[in-house]
């Protein structure tokens, strides 16, 4: 019961990361390739990205990661997005013409923007993911009661005004 | 100077009685300072910032200007956007203080420049280009008529601000998701184009201080460098509508002034008061709140504002050099063309780089930022317009702030959709470099009012300091002199 509740909590990551690595991975490749591969490509970069988004949002339950903060979220997707990046480019990819180091070193720069953007999102779609599970999901509660002790003090800065 | 804080000479209550008098309007009553977020969190009111700010400079102009004259232009990028990031800082000092706009601040050193802000806003914004640039590339992907989407584009941004109950709320959510879409769509797409030493360029650039090629120093690119430094972030007056933005997220002081409500949902709205608070900052328990907010709005500013636009601007950058390494024509395309045009060439040698898809996508970012910009400067404009309004113009608090927002917005709606039927959209050609002269003119006097403003309005403990001073002042210079050296070198002002 407890693996399928903090599952749940992986599903926003989870989607932002398939869609993100279906929308740009299989868009670019789609033209000129033909269409098996192009799935392909889309699917290689889609999964990891999903996986480590969902990953995300279950760290998050854990309490490993903090919701709303950059720095560990940043870490996290600097490996996490050069290595589903790499899968991409084993499965489907050209190869990495300038080895796998530079390959590696351009991806995780890169993941850092990959990271904001996606933190970014996740914020907007966690908390109303969370309410809708709360009731039933204990560590679905055990979160949004985290992200509601943020909301009070927030509210409590802008009580002033009804 | 006549700023004091003046105790009450009667007893207490005493935080009810004393007030903090800045310049020769009302004085403000001091109240205490909300306690900061208990962390640095990634959501505030920089969302408007970056949404301003991530436009045309970051996505065309710059990845352009290194594609002509190499990467190691981007050192005045760097410069552009840190000084943009220390304008932000200390543009959030005053309005977190005071929960007063920086129009406010303006008014108590000298009326008649917030009346040139007032003047200014209107000239250069109510033209709706931003929205027809996006319009366009829209178009190129969809087929659909530009004009189409950009009327129905400013109908729907009235109808959504209309209805809103309380219109921060809104925006920062839709906002939030079109720039998050935009962050993690550019970065994917850079990392499956571009290359270490794409980025490796990109980055040193940024460090080959001093650098401007000879052709640069003319009169057909140097105005289009001025133009550029100017849009390295948020240009004109986007910085000082933030100040709004913070105290409607209720940001420091700001949490003790009334949201702006749409116009569905005026009659909910409090009435403003007709200025703002000053907290107690001889109680060193409020100066560490202070110090909070301080850092709240340094790790906004940093990561959020300075990262973002830098991360957007590098992958962009990074497109456009994979899309020149595979097709070296595209410099001399570019470098002859009219945004428009230069635009679809990009377009078309991204897509030359990967795919005919690629190239839809990048068209694709640019209608997503003309949307951005559309929904955050028409937001801003009224804000701004009709903050200086109620405040400052007789018998106006007999309205509403949100009657005042929303006449302001309709009325740039309306004038919009008549310029775009009837005129041209950027406005006409005849004033642009009027329009273009004031909103860089207006950077560089918004940096002399921060100077002034910050330093004679604040109690001293909450000044900035004196390298902060040199960093703006350095601002003045940079944007004021860039534009008066262009309009008499070469007789033009800003590309």
């Amino acid at each position: 019961m407890v693996g399928r509740h903090s599952l749940e909590l992986a599903l926003p990551g989870a989607t932002i990361g398939a869609a993100a690595g279906a929308m740009a991975g299989g868009l670019t490749l789609l033209a000129g390739q033909p269409a098996g591969l192009a799935a392909l490509s889309a699917l290689a970069l889609a999964v990891p990205l999903a996986l480590f988004g969902g990953l995300y949002g279950v760290l998050l339950g854990e309490g490993l990661l903090r919701h709303g903060t950059f720095g560990p979220s940043g870490l996290y997707w600097m490996a996490a997005f050069p290595l589903s990046r790499l899968f991409q480019d084993g499965v489907a990819g050209p190869g990495t013409t300038e080895g796998v180091g530079a390959f590696l070193a351009f991806q995780a720069m890169v993941s850092l923007g990959f990271a904001l953007g996606f933190v970014w999102v996740h914020e907007r779609l966690m908390p109303h993911w969370l309410l809708r599970r709360a009731t039933v999901n204990p560590r679905a509660a055990a979160l949004l009661e985290t992200y509601v002790r943020h909301a009070q003090v927030t509210h409590r800065r802008k009580g002033a005004r009804r | 100077m006549d700023t004091s804080k003046t105790p009450a000479a009667a007893a207490p209550p005493v935080e009810d009685e004393r007030v903090w008098k800045a310049g020769r309007l009302e004085p403000m009553p001091i109240r205490r300072l909300p306690d900061a977020p208990p962390s640095v969190h990634i959501l505030g009111p920089t969302v408007f910032l970056v949404a301003l700010g991530v436009g045309m400079g970051e996505s065309y102009m710059w990845p352009r200007l290194v594609l002509l004259f190499g990467p190691e232009i981007r050192w005045l990028f760097l410069i552009g956007v840190t000084l943009q990031a220390v304008v932000m800082l200390e543009m959030a000092r005053y309005a977190m203080a005071t929960g007063e706009s920086i129009f406010s601040g303006a008014a108590r050193v000298f009326k008649p420049l917030m009346w040139f802000f007032f003047v200014v806003a209107i000239a250069v914004y109510i033209w709706p280009g931003h929205l027809s640039a996006g319009a366009a590339a829209f178009e190129q992907i969809t087929g659909i008529p530009w004009m189409v989407t950009a009327i129905i584009g400013l109908v729907l941004v009235g109808v959504v601000f209309s209805l809103a109950k309380v219109i921060y709320n809104v925006l920062e959510n839709v906002l939030s998701l079109l720039i998050g879409t935009l962050v993690i769509g550019t970065a994917v797409v850079a990392a499956m184009v571009g290359s270490w030493s794409d980025v490796a360029s990109t980055l040193s650039g940024m460090f080959a201080i001093g650098y401007l090629p000879s052709e640069a120093m003319s009169a057909a690119w140097f105005p289009v460098i001025v133009g550029a430094c100017a849009f390295a972030g948020p240009s004109g007056m986007q910085q000082m509508w933030y100040t709004l933005h913070l105290r409607d997220s209720g940001a420091g002081m700001g949490a003790h002034i009334p949201r702006i409500r749409g116009l569905r949902h005026a009659g909910e709205e409090e009435a403003m008061p007709s200025r703002g608070f000053m907290f107690d900052t001889d109680d060193p328990a409020e100066m560490a709140k202070w110090r909070g907010w301080r850092r709240w709005v340094t790790f906004d500013a940093l990561l959020l504002f300075w990262g973002v636009t830098m991360l957007v601007t590098v992958s962009f950058t990074v497109i456009a050099q994979a899309a020149a390494r595979q097709n070296p024509g595209v410099r001399a395309v570019i470098q002859n063309e009219e945004r428009e045009v230069a635009l679809t060439a990009m377009a078309d040698a991204v897509s030359s780089a990967g795919s005919s898809v690629l190239g839809t996508i990048f068209l694709g970012f640019i209608a997503l930022i003309g949307l951005n910009a559309t929904l955050g400067l028409f937001d801003s404009f009224s804000r701004g317009q009709a903050d200086m309004t109620y405040n400052f113009v007789p018998g106006a608090k007999k309205l509403r702030m949100s009657h005042l927002y929303a006449g302001f917005l309709w009325g740039v709606i309306i004038f919009g959709i008549l310029i775009l039927l009837f005129g041209p959209a950027d406005g006409p050609s005849g004033i642009l470099d009027t329009l273009a002269f004031l909103s860089t003119f207006a950077m560089g006097a918004y940096c002399v009012t921060l100077l002034l403003v910050n330093n004679r309005m604040l109690p001293k403990p909450i000044r900035p300091r004196w390298w902060t001073n040199v960093i703006i002042g350095f601002g003045a210079c940079f944007y004021l002199g860039m534009l008066f050296y262009s309009l008499f070198a070469f007789g033009v002002v800003v590309g």
